[in-house]
């Protein structure tokens, strides 16, 4: 028997999932049909904020032919898709072992990220890289801002204290010092710089022992896109800090934000990013999570 | 609570997606199963849940879901449902399998 082809693969599992919905909304509505009933005629005046909640259950996106799935229903699994289509592609052009890509998967990964993040990035910028844009990634310490800085006064919530506080404080400082003089100069960028901050090896960078002035002012709050290419999560980040050493078996460190929203972990669960330098001379694009 | 729905931490769809994605298909079929899965993980999840309430309790419940209010609706279904979180997991574990298996059947197919 001839084996089938994407399209009656496709059928077969749309028609399949399609009857098992039908059957399940079939019966909770028989079921709890004073429940919906009551739902439905108090609508207007409840707090619908999800209409997904609801469409999802009713949904006549079950029953459609592709192409003609409802705005609502893209919208609701527009933000699944492109991280899915987005960790689907990079596993398509990486290699099975953490190591420096060639020219070509460099290429081709910095292609994908413009594509879908809509942010422009490279591994080389004005000449100058780094050692390599695909690494295994540490957990970093917060960083001092300002002489004075503690792990007591470092945050700005209850909620991000409770989350970083654990993670400590280096007790020295990020490569280019101090992000400012004192508490008072504080700035958002300021705050914003050390939160989303990585430490990468600069001094490994090809070109960096001839020039390492020119090196080091370009390496200075650079921004870079980090992507967990397991999940599709991505910070755009700034370096503040270089590191770690070789004999760690590790490329970069990232803050305790930066490595709680990859979800990536230190220790034997490490697992590898995708760093590219961004183009961003006019300085619009803004340090922290990328949403789709 | 992050997340779409209130019970996003409780399942894992990273492999269902990638199942799918992984299919030789057209990206318009690809994302009709993407959400014919995620229509079925919120009916399963709805299914499993409102049993266990009151009628009272159901449209507390409903009322929360639609207000997309994540942490009111764990409050009231742990307060009203014994066990609420395993028995919904246990739900999508077995939802996830059969999805799981459903590819891999049609793969073969």
């Amino acid at each position: 028997m001839p084996k089938k082809t994407g399209n009656s693969q496709y059928k077969l599992l749309a028609e399949k999932w399609s009857n098992r919905h039908r059957n399940l909304q079939s019966e909770l509505f028989s079921n709890h049909k004073d429940a919906f009933k009551w739902l439905v005629d108090n609508s207007k005046q409840l707090a619908v904020g999800s209409l997904a909640s609801i469409f999802l259950l009713s949904s006549p996106v079950v029953a459609k032919i592709p192409g003609a799935i409802s705005t609502a229903s893209a919208q609701v699994s527009q933000a699944i898709d492109r991280k899915v289509f987005l960790v689907y592609d990079l596993k398509n052009v990486l290699p099975n072992d953490v190591r420096p890509l060639t020219a070509d998967e460099e290429k081709n990964v910095s292609e994908i990220l413009t594509r879908d993040f809509g942010i422009s990035v490279s591994a080389e910028l004005d000449g100058k890289r780094l050692n390599t844009t695909y690494g295994l990634i540490g957990q970093e310490q917060h960083l001092p801002r300002y002489p004075g800085d503690n792990i007591f006064n470092h945050f700005t919530s209850q909620d991000e204290s409770g989350k970083y506080w654990s993670y400590g404080m280096t007790p020295g400082l990020g490569a280019w010092g101090y992000f400012t003089n004192s508490s008072g100069t504080l700035t958002q960028t300021d705050i914003d710089r050390e939160k989303y901050y990585i430490a990468v090896q600069t001094f490994l960078s090809p070109g960096f022992d001839n020039n390492t002035k020119e090196y080091t002012d370009f390496f200075k709050y650079r921004k870079m896109l980090v992507v967990n290419p397991q999940n599709g999560k991505a910070v755009v980040s700034d370096i503040a800090d270089a590191g770690p050493s070789p004999w760690t078996g590790k490329q970069l460190g990232g803050s305790p934000e930066v490595m709680n929203y990859l979800e990536r972990v230190d220790g034997s669960q490490r697992g590898p990013v995708l760093y590219f330098f961004i183009d961003d001379p006019s300085d619009t694009i803004p340090l922290g999570p990328v949403q789709y | 609570m992050k997340g779409k729905h209130f019970y996003s931490h409780l399942i894992e769809i990273h492999e269902i997606y990638l199942s799918i994605s992984e299919m030789d298909l057209k990206d318009e079929e690809r994302n009709h199963l993407l959400s014919l899965a995620e229509a079925n993980i919120h009916a399963t999840v709805i299914s499993t849940v409102l049993p266990e309430l009151s009628e009272d309790d159901k449209k507390t419940f409903l009322k929360n879901l639609v207000s997309n209010n994540h942490e009111e609706t764990w409050k009231h279904l742990s307060a009203r449902v014994q066990n609420a979180e395993e028995k919904i997991s246990k739900s999508l574990q077995e939802l996830k399998k059969e999805f799981l298996r459903d590819i891999e059947e049609a793969r073969k197919s």
